[in-house]
């Protein structure tokens, strides 16, 4: 039985451990940690324009997204919706470093400086913001006929119904959303630097540039370990924003 | 006992399509703790008649009135939230558990936190379902009939006057429903609202009904209790759709009791064998119910069969199984009748006391009228 519990434990937990614990090694073995040691006030700035860089664009993307595919879902928006759900699908084909390009090209126009933290932001965001507007248009959209019409017929009011009702059950679907733009954000955000958005992807670039193995891994490391924590926290969040009625399998922590 | 809800000439007109009438003058009139069956075949606009009620659709022309309101003069939310509203396809919340979906619309009321919780302990009761086992239970966790029964209560949560069920058993397999139904009626003994029931299947509608409200095509062919309904359809219509048996649906729609015959050839067990026999030819019959001292159903005996050592009625009597409460319809009734030789059938109330007995005349005459 112990036996049985421990290997359970050992399988769950071992393969965890095992990233870490060779992406620790990468970090070591190439100096990464000297490196980082000696520039410890830079990694620390470095780090904070990476969190600034994800939270803010990820805030703007799930608020601006669930918003944006909540209002598509009301009767009177049947036909602009489709419009946006078109451009939204498109949007999201654009690769990665294409959006920031866009970014850096295009914002000049309205007459933005196309360098620097701003428009890396606004790429992010932009990049973000489409799965969950699909996400959330198509779960809400998939919520029972049958719910709403005796939520109406009980005689809730239409917000009463969007908040009670729709949000909530479309919420799995909605949090998967969220899951999908934050790796795409963790991901993209290195890239900003390439715009002068500052972040990690400084030390990356650098060491890519310089073939300096020691400042890439103490760049690329930090980001493996943030994109894990991000994920890891959402999973958390999502225990909380999604019903036990509504989820569909116990999320896994990783 | 006033007029609960009046549908005065209501119309329904669907704007295009050639303006076909979903509903055409509709009219009819429902007493408080009544149940109306609106029944027909698809397409007829029960369903549209019955989703004006709490204004789900619009009412083109004519005037429905709710216990002397006019519903059109209404707040819309108000209105719905004095209508217990219940639908084929449960549409429980998935998102609650059960005890928050029953919860819903006293919420809305603002009802105080304590008769809420009362309310919903009181309605898992009712529905027969454990209240401490399936309150915090989600909805995907129950059965269809158990989720159905939710809905029930759900429905009932607000204390409405009036309820609306659209098919509300029509999801489920025809045993649970069966069970369902006699479980509502009961349910509908205690509570008594006024109920408007819609259903396609006719043997539902007479049993669930005590107005039934025929439709076609929009228009109402025949309104009338299901006793009229059957003995005396208003056309071939009515007739058909009421079926070629209806003369044995009718059976349904009576109690043993009322058919029976209160003179029963009864002995007491305790009498000898010797009384007996003079009994027999007495009342020229072949067989004599068995009772104890206090009246109560010990068993049958066979004047052909009868031990020649017996002293007393009891060492002849043989058990039977020919008895029914006189609770029981006319029709298991008349089957446990076929389904015995004896010719007639033992009716006892709740203490297996002898009341009566019924045979076929009995029935045939109760059916006459």
């Amino acid at each position: 039985m112990i036996l049985r519990i421990l290997f359970q434990l050992v399988k769950r937990l071992a393969p965890i451990f095992l990233t870490i614990f060779f992406i620790v090694w990468l970090y070591t073995y190439y100096g990464a940690w000297d490196y980082t040691i000696k520039n410890l006030s830079e990694f620390f700035r470095l780090i904070l324009e990476h969190f600034i860089l994800v939270i803010i664009s990820m805030f703007c993307a799930v608020i601006v997204g669930v918003t944006l595919g909540t209002i598509m879902t009301r009767k009177s928006m049947e036909k602009a919706s489709s419009v946006i759900m078109a451009v939204v699908n498109v949007w999201q084909s654009v690769p990665s470093l294409g959006v920031l390009a866009l970014a850096y090209g295009f914002l000049p126009f309205i007459g933005l400086s196309g360098i620097g933290m701003v428009p890396a932001l606004i790429a992010l965001f932009f990049h973000a913001v489409a799965p969950i507007v699909r996400n959330t248009y198509a779960g809400i959209e998939s919520v029972s006929k049958d719910v709403i019409e005796a939520a109406t017929g009980m005689g809730m009011t239409k917000k009463q119904i969007l908040f009670q009702i729709e949000l909530p059950n479309a919420m799995p679907v909605i949090a998967g959303g969220i899951r999908t733009s934050t790796a795409i954000i963790v991901g993209t955000a290195p890239l900003a630097f390439l715009i002068g958005g500052g972040g990690l992807g400084f030390w990356i670039f650098t060491g890519i540039a310089l073939v300096d193995m020691g400042i890439m891994m103490a760049g690329a490391v930090p980001v493996a370990l943030i994109a894990m924590l991000f994920d890891y926290c959402l999973g958390v969040f999502e225990k909380f924003l999604v019903s036990r009625g509504v989820r569909t399998d116990e999320i896994e922590l990783a | 006992m006033g007029t609960m809800l009046s549908l005065q000439k209501v119309t329904k007109i669907y704007p295009g399509a050639g303006h076909i009438k979903a509903v055409d003058e509709l009219s009819f009139d429902l007493e408080e703790g009544e149940i109306c069956t609106l029944v027909g075949p698809s397409g007829c606009g029960k369903t549209t008649a019955m989703k004006m009620i709490n204004r789900l659709i619009s009412i083109t022309s004519g005037k429905i009135i709710i216990d002397g309101k006019d519903i059109s003069r209404l707040n819309t939310i108000e209105l719905r939230r004095s209508i217990g509203y219940v639908i084929q396809n449960i549409g429980l919340f998935p998102n609650m558990t059960i005890g928050e979906n029953i919860a819903i619309i006293p919420k809305l009321l603002k009802w105080d936190r304590a008769k809420i919780d009362e309310k919903v302990q009181r309605l898992l009761e009712i529905v027969n379902l454990d209240p401490d086992e399936y309150k915090d239970r989600y909805p995907k966790e129950l059965s269809g009939g158990q989720q159905q029964r939710i809905g029930v209560a759900r429905g009932m949560a607000g204390d409405p006057p009036i309820m609306l069920m659209d098919e509300p058993f029509g999801a489920i397999d025809p045993i649970n429903r069966e069970h369902l139904q006699n479980e509502f009626l009961k349910i509908q003994e205690k509570v008594k609202k006024t109920i408007v029931f819609v259903t396609h299947d006719i043997d539902e509608a007479i049993k669930m009904g005590d107005k039934i409200c025929l439709l076609r095509d929009g228009h109402l062919v025949q309104f009338a209790s299901p006793e009229e309904m059957l003995t005396h359809p208003k056309n071939d219509f009515v007739a058909d759709f009421a079926g070629g048996d209806r003369t044995l649906k009718r059976l349904n729609l009576f109690t043993v009791k009322r058919a029976m015959k209160d003179n029963p050839p009864i002995i007491n067990q305790d009498e000898t064998i010797e009384t007996a026999r003079n009994l027999f030819s007495e009342i020229n019959t072949r067989y004599l119910i068995a009772v104890n001292s206090e009246g109560r159903l010990t068993g049958m005996i066979d004047k052909q069969d009868i031990p020649g050592k017996a002293l007393l009625v009891k060492d002849a009597v043989a058990p039977t199984n020919a008895w029914l409460t006189s609770q029981s319809s006319l029709k298991d009734g008349l089957s446990e009748i076929f389904s015995h030789d004896y010719g007639f059938l033992i009716v006892v109330d709740d203490a297996k006391k002898v009341l009566g007995w019924l045979h076929t005349e009995d029935i045939k005459e109760t059916l006459k009228g």
